[in-house]
């Protein structure tokens, strides 16, 4: 489509009074050869928006830059469908920021240039289109697997889950009660698991189909359309699978290792599962009986966090043992002359289940205490002794119990399976597992689905320790994000955290000299590549982030609306003073949260130092090493790259961007030796979104090192 | 007739944004209703999020831009559902949206604040400060438009502010205005309240100087509070040396709140942080029945502990009273594992309160509570986050994600096109 | 150091929640009840450690603990426990369980339990029958009178031997079983103390304790720190005054009866040695009715208090209910008995007067194994106390 710019300055908010407009608007129109240029009181007011919207109509403007405020505001009446919609926030960065009404007027030039090139650089996005499929994977036929299956199932799409096990409902399958999820002191405090209803209502579903004894040996493709090898007994058979719930589950941790705690030693220290078995065979008859001898255990003790919360064993605690015990306890006292001793560091019922607590608590027969579990030894007469010190009840004492149940931890399946077996240059798993102890968990507080493997969603103890009603609760969570997946991509739109982006990449193959960075650096190992290293773009798997745009030194990864050639060219078309005291710096800032920050320090009208420029980019990770060649080279003497913060607890929206961009500086040494420049010219610094009131500082400190440096050689070229 | 979900999203915060985000992005129209005048609810009050200490702007933000790039989304803030009839597939909604007196003309320029005479108790940092009467609730608040608060820009007042704008943003006779909508489900994501802390007589908030809730806290911590993230006592500004953060203050207590509150202890824990950041030589003290911080919170819990100038005392602090020659308030509890009474005293105490859900005190006619106050799921109408049970952040998000699903099986899903 | 074993007494648990502890499980043991009571001392407080050991019925660590008498029953505890456990009933009921401990008869059983209640009334008025039906006296009219037709109760029920020497009995019983109990619990205290260690060793003059532990009950100071129950103070001590004040009426009388009787003192001023009744303005009879009327005073506010915070501090149990349902039934038949005979109402006095002394048989015999009994422990723990220096000799 041709395209033709209008572009439009806005005279409110102060910007007419402080801003030469006719020059402006001249640069617009000589310079840049802008056809449409005009100015307005107040664009964003009835008048404004129908100038525009008569532009398009009559003029045939589809590009529209609009040198007025920020786009984190006015964007409902900025909003023209259909258009390319380039934003220059001229009252925040030209006027707000700046001290000197000289300053206002060569940094609302500066940035009208820039942004106007930028314009013309661009093309409207168009999404990627491909045969898709809306199928849902679900690995794990336990509660958590089941449930998504069913969410999914009930919303009419078809769904197929995979079961290791030959039968459906996972750990459900090994209690004998459970806790039940209504309110506690309504009803009884353990109640039939009842897992044959949901098995019965999974396996007669319509919409599913069920793989018993089954596994997943590869996942090919990409979300939309991932070919799925599922083995069972036996056969192999490749599905079409939009996304996947990755619902695998958990399996307790070892208690060979727990020799201390007499596992293993003692016949009658035994695990909770084991309890739990022990219960369902004689439970119904009233009474707990023990493994070494068959008589009835009355006297039962119960070690929480055996192995969990311990640097030793497990280092998180599995959230639902406490519960759990307590639970058991009812099974003891099942026989009221038994008494079940729960032995704790601490007891943890957060939220409505302390409700639990206090009515399992209620009765004579459940006794708790707080301490540190030192060991278990023979006490005689068959009995053990559980040892504890620095307990409510004495420094040193030996509980006397003739049954010790080992509340042990949770262990996530992915902990060392990779169960989804991907086909991805990347690895068959999920990355970054080992900071999350293992499990499929998501590094973002506030998107809790999201993984580095789009399409991917984990539901369940897989996920993170959580009880069976939670459980169920996520796997609704997961099952949504599934389906949310499988529609976006049938509509060639990017899942989070850029829902709205049609944009892809769109690399120009025939300069691609196989050098892998962008395989290597995807954070969503979007990119696959052949034995030759020649890369392959998976757009269904990819979130937009430009990272390989960055990572490129061939600049050949181009968006629509983004790409090196533009950035560089933004870089390269604002003014450079000539007076060797005044610098030239652009800052390169997350749009994500290091922009709004800025943005917001120009909404409380905080001065920022004139010698900067401020240039958007989606995340820090696109930074290509081209650009610092394209600045330096026109005389610009330093480049401020603000981005998100790194490291294990990153705040980056793509994980590894803002991390990229900093180990590429690392890299910039040689670009700048090439140019015979200092490399201090080039820093990062991370920000995060509220710490606005820093900037002035970090960029005064900044500009005075570059001064302290002194002017670039190159300025004047 | 739309060929798509409708979902009312009761509540702006967290879960509802979560909510609405994840439902819009799905295919369906969502309507938020939110009743303060800004998006992003209780969450938006924090400095930081535990365990990544990270700032909850920061994820609130990228859920603006979704909204702001989503046709499918809709929200009125100022408002409040009034009523609720119908059912699955076919509710009738009315919604009051109380007058912002500034309409979408504004620009957030700020004129209107420089002009504006009068003030008002700031409550976004819940009364430790004041801001103008026509004012912008934070500096990142979205939407990013004034208010004026009637109750107190009076007489002459309103002129001002009026006259300061060149935008006719202003609108002093705008009146509450009642709009009807029709979904297919409805989502509740009311949130919760800070426990009120003057009910537990014993600890001091409101007679004792320097006896602060956390979600104050939060406030006194952040930078764009009222004491630029200068954690200082709100007594006589004295920099904080020693605080005492008191777990459980009313929750767990049959008498207040008799549920965990769930965020407390990994709050307290987070709290300390701020203060041992800011000032090394700082002491903390966390007092506490239970350290709940489950999951792979524990590692949090962890990392605090080993901290040597944060201390923690198992034994809630049931007393805390005025030290007699100074600003100082001493707190007492028995220290349970030495078996003695111990009274400290330190410069601050943070009452860990915990929340209330909206629904002790603030009931939508339509939706079900039980006796504490928490919504109860019914046909085509499904509770979320704090509302329904006293969760985090990230279980709230979870929650919200997996509200979407099951609201929109309630309306008979049409946007799937196989 | 030996490392103490646990096993849990499930059959004590069961007792102390039988006992009027019915809460004490729901205990989740965060020490407000410790906190805020203004009377334990600060180095290992009490109640929160003998809620846990109740819960676990660790019997030896409560029973012959002195904290269980140290605690006054404010009820601060119980009206901040954050679970409802209400520790403050709970160390009532623990008391009630000591109390039959060291009890060497059956007879504590039996009181504590309200399916005795009707036996042992019947002991006090089979008694009381024996002496009366045999002399005609169901029959009133056939009960002497005195001057000018006048009620004379010493006249229906013999001061000697019928009264004097069954209520000497009585109280020989009791205090033979008191001695009996105290000497155990001290015993049993003593070889505690050394076992949990408190670090402090006894020391100083156990009488100058004593004495120091009778003022300290006679200015009722500890009652006046608690707040929940703060008008208890009040109530306690005038009940308290009012007993020392029959019990110095008593006395007195005895000294006007056998002082007569023996010693023939006459009639001396306004003080009528001689037998009873005893004129309105005599100054033992002055005393006698100013204490029956704090009495009255007294146990009814008790008992309204009680009822008044029976939300914050628990309604109590039986054997509370029961000790001020006795005390409530001496004064107000003792009241009664007087007015009756005054207005010369035969068909009331006697009645009443029979009744009164059944109640009083109930208190003096029973003393031991009643909640009355908490009056000889409680001091006993207090001098104890203060003797190992558990609490600072104030």
């Amino acid at each position: 489509m041709e395209k033709k710019l209008g572009l439009y300055i806005c005279e409110g908010c102060s910007i007419g009074e402080s801003l030469n407009i006719e020059k402006l608007t001249n640069i617009g129109k000589n310079a840049l050869k802008v056809p449409v240029v005009k100015s307005h009181f107040a664009l964003c007011g009835k008048e404004g928006i129908d100038l525009i919207k008569n532009d398009i109509q009559s003029e045939g403007v589809n590009t529209i830059v609009l040198a007025a405020c920020s786009s984190r505001i006015k964007y409902e009446e900025f909003d023209f469908p259909g258009s390319l919609v380039e934003r220059i926030p001229l009252r925040e960065l030209a006027v707000w920021v700046q001290e000197e009404k000289s300053e206002m007027q060569i940094a609302a030039e500066d940035y009208i240039k820039m942004h106007v090139i930028k314009a013309q650089k661009g093309d409207i996005p168009e999404p990627y289109m491909m045969e898709t499929v809306k199928t849902i994977l679900v690995i794990g036929g336990g509660m958590a697997g089941m449930s998504s299956a069913l969410q999914s199932a009930n919303l009419g799409y078809p769904v197929v889950l995979v079961e290791k096990e030959a039968q459906l409902g996972g750990f459900v399958n090994k209690l004998y009660k459970k806790i039940p999820t209504a309110e506690y002191y309504t009803e009884p405090l353990i109640v039939d698991t009842e897992i044959d209803k949901v098995v019965k209502e999974v396996e007669s579903h319509p919409n599913i189909k069920v793989y018993k004894s089954a596994k997943v040996e590869k996942t090919d493709g990409q979300p939309g359309a991932y070919d799925v090898t599922i083995s069972s007994n036996g056969s192999e058979e490749v599905v079409k699978i939009g996304a996947i719930v990755l619902a695998a589950g958990w399996r307790p941790y070892d208690a060979t290792k727990l020799d201390h705690l007499g596992y293993g030693k003692f016949k009658d220290v035994v695990t909770n599962i084991e309890f739990e078995e022990i219960a369902r065979k004689s439970g119904n008859k009233g009474k707990i009986t023990r493994p070494s001898d068959g008589k009835e255990a009355k006297k039962v003790a119960f070690i929480q966090c055996a192995g969990q919360r311990d640097p030793n064993h497990l280092s998180y605690c599995s959230a639902m043992c406490c519960a759990t015990s307590l639970k058991q306890a009812k099974y003891v006292r099942q026989n009221q002359d038994a008494v079940a001793m729960i032995l704790y560091k601490d007891i943890r019922t957060p939220g409505r289940l302390e409700f639990y607590y206090k009515e399992a608590q209620n009765d004579a027969g459940v006794m708790l205490t707080k301490g540190e579990v030192t060991g278990v030894s023979d006490a005689g007469r068959g009995n053990l002794y559980v040892e504890m010190e620095n307990s409510l009840l004495g420094e040193k004492v030996n509980v006397e119990a003739d049954l010790v149940v080992l509340a042990t931890g949770v262990v996530p399946a992915t902990l060392d399976d990779p169960i989804l077996n991907l086909q991805y240059r990347q690895g068959l798993g999920l990355p970054d597992l080992d900071l999350y102890d293992g499990f499929a968990d998501s590094n973002f507080i506030c998107f809790q689905y999201e993984t580095r493997r789009t399409g991917v969603y984990a539901a369940g103890c897989v996920r993170q320790p959580m009880n069976m009603a939670e459980a169920q609760e996520d796997a609704a969570g997961a099952a949504l994000k599934a389906v949310q997946c499988v529609e976006h991509v049938a509509k060639g739109i990017a899942v989070h955290p850029r829902a709205w982006d049609m944009t892809y990449p769109d690399p120009f193959m025939q300069r691609c000299t196989s050098c892998k960075r962008c395989t290597e650096e995807c954070p969503f190992g979007a990119i696959d590549e052949d034995e030759k290293g020649t890369p392959f773009f998976k757009p269904g798997r990819c979130r937009r982030c430009a990272t390989c745009m960055g990572a490129c030194p061939e600049r050949i990864v181009s968006f629509k609306d983004y790409h090196v050639d533009m950035i560089g060219s933004m870089l390269k078309n604002a003014s450079v003073p000539e007076d060797e005291d005044e610098p030239r710096i652009f800052v390169l800032c997350c749009e994500n949260d290091a922009y709004p920050a800025v943005d917001t320090a120009a909404l409380q009208k905080i001065k920022i130092n004139h010698a900067v420029r401020f240039v958007q980019l989606r995340c820090l990770g696109s930074t290509n090493l081209v650009w610092i060649a394209d600045a330096f080279s026109r005389g610009v003497d330093g480049l401020l790259l603000l981005g998100c913060k790194y490291g294990e607890n990153y705040q980056c929206h793509f994980a590894k961007g803002s991390e990229l961009a900093n180990y590429r500086l690392g890299k910039v040494q040689e670009t700048l030796d090439r140019l015979q420049l200092e490399a201090d010219r080039v820093q990062m610094v991370q920000l995060a979104i509220d710490e606005y009131e820093k900037i002035p500082d970090i960029i005064n400190e900044f500009v005075d090192k570059v001064k302290e440096i002194g002017p670039n050689p190159f300025k004047g070229f | 007739m739309p060929d798509v979900n409708r979902i009312l999203v009761i509540g702006g915060g967290f879960s509802g944004l979560t909510t609405a985000v994840d439902a819009a992005e799905t295919g369906a129209e969502v309507i938020v209703v939110e009743k303060n005048p800004y998006l992003g609810g209780r969450v938006a009050q924090l400095n930081k999020y535990f365990p990544k200490l990270c700032p909850p702007l920061c994820g609130l933000e990228i859920n603006f831009r979704r909204i702001k790039t989503n046709a499918n989304i809709a929200f009125h803030t100022m408002a409040e559902v009034e009523s609720i009839s119908g059912g699955p597939g076919d509710y009738n909604v009315t919604i009051k949206a109380n007058p912002r007196y500034v309409n979408d003309n504004c620009v957030a320029c700020n004129a209107c604040a420089e002009a504006c005479p009068a003030e008002r108790p700031n409550d976004y940092n819940f009364g430790m400060n004041t801001s103008k009467a026509a004012y912008l609730p934070f500096n990142q608040a979205f939407p990013q438009k004034y208010v004026i608060d009637a109750n107190y820009c009076k007489g002459d007042c309103g002129k001002a502010c009026l006259d300061a704008c060149k935008y006719n943003a202003i609108d002093l006779d705008m009146k509450p205005e009642a709009i009807n909508i029709k979904v297919d489900s409805i989502v509740a994501a009311t949130g919760w309240n800070p426990y009120d802390a003057k009910k537990m007589d014993n600890l001091g908030f409101g007679n004792v100087k320097n006896v602060i809730t956390n979600m104050m806290m939060e406030r006194l911590s952040a930078p764009n509070g009222p004491t630029g993230g200068k954690i200082i006592r709100p007594s006589d500004g004295k920099p904080v040396q020693s605080i005492a953060f008191v777990q459980c203050a009313g929750s767990r207590d049959e008498k207040h709140l008799p549920f965990c509150s769930y965020i407390c202890c990994l709050a307290s824990l987070k709290q300390t942080t701020y203060i041992r950041e800011q000032n090394p030589d700082s002491k903390a003290y966390i007092f506490y029945i239970d350290i709940r911080t489950p999951g792979r919170y524990e590692k949090f819990f962890w990392k605090v502990k080993e901290d040597q100038n944060v201390s923690l005392i198992k034994g809630k602090v049931a007393k805390i009273t005025q030290d007699v020659d100074s600003d100082d308030v001493i707190v007492e509890a028995e220290d349970m594992l030495t078996g003695n009474k111990i009274r400290t005293k330190v410069d601050m105490v943070v009452l860990a309160t915990g929340m209330e859900p909206a629904g002790a005190s603030n009931k939508v006619k339509g939706v079900k509570y039980n006796d504490d106050g928490f919504a109860l799921a019914g046909p085509g109408i499904f509770p979320t986050g704090c509302s329904k049970n006293p969760m985090d952040v990230a279980r709230s998000g979870q929650d919200a994600t997996g509200a979407v699903i099951k609201a929109i099986a309630a309306g008979n899903f049409k946007g799937q096109g196989r | 150091m030996a490392e103490k074993v646990i096993s849990p007494d499930l059959k004590f648990v069961k007792e102390v929640i039988a006992s009027g502890g019915g809460d004490l499980k729901k205990c989740y043991q965060c020490s407000t009840c410790t906190v805020v009571c203004n009377v334990t001392p600060d180095t290992k407080p009490f109640p929160r450690k003998e809620m846990l050991y109740a819960q676990w019925g660790m019997k030896d660590k409560l029973i012959s603990n002195p904290d269980i008498w140290l605690c006054h029953q404010c009820s601060d505890c119980t009206a901040y426990c954050p679970r409802g456990a209400k520790p403050g009933e709970v160390l009532g009921a623990v008391r009630k369980v000591s109390i039959k401990h060291y009890s060497p008869t059956p007879l504590a059983s039996m009181v504590g339990d309200p399916k005795f209640l009707l036996i042992l009334l019947a002991i006090p008025v089979l008694l009381f029958l024996s002496y009366i039906v045999p002399k005609g006296y169901l029959d009133f009219s056939a009960i002497p009178r005195g001057e000018n037709g006048a009620i004379v109760y010493a006249k229906f029920m013999p001061v000697f031997p019928n009264i004097d020497v069954t209520f000497g009995a009585a109280a020989l019983f009791a205090v033979v079983c008191f001695a009996v109990g105290i000497m155990k619990y001290w015993k049993e205290m003593t070889v505690n103390a050394g076992l949990t260690k408190w670090g402090m060793a006894a020391k100083g003059n156990i009488f100058e304790t004593i004495y120091k532990t009778i003022v300290e009950i006679m200015a009722h100071k500890r009652f006046q720190k608690c707040n929940v129950t703060k008008a208890r103070s009040t109530s306690h001590l005038m009940v308290f005054y009012a007993f020392i004040g029959l019990a110095i009426t008593t006395t007195w009388a005895i000294v006007y009866l056998y002082g007569h009787e023996f010693l023939s003192i006459p009639k001396i001023g306004i003080f009528n040695f001689g037998e009873s009744p005893y004129p309105l303005y005599d100054p033992m009879k002055l005393l006698g009715n100013a204490s029956a009327l704090a009495l009255l005073i007294g146990i009814t506010l008790v008992i309204l208090n009680r009822m008044k915070n029976a939300s914050k501090a628990g309604i109590g149990s039986y054997f509370d209910w029961l000790f001020l349902f006795v005390v409530f039934m001496i004064m107000a038949t003792g009241i009664f008995s007087e007015v009756f005979r005054l207005l010369n109402i035969a068909g009331l006095a006697y009645p009443t007067y029979f009744t009164h002394l059944v109640f009083v048989f109930f208190l003096f015999a029973y003393a031991p194994f009643s909640k009355m009994a908490h009056m000889v422990y409680r001091a006993t723990a207090m001098v104890f106390a203060k003797h190992v220096q558990r609490e600072e000799q104030s």
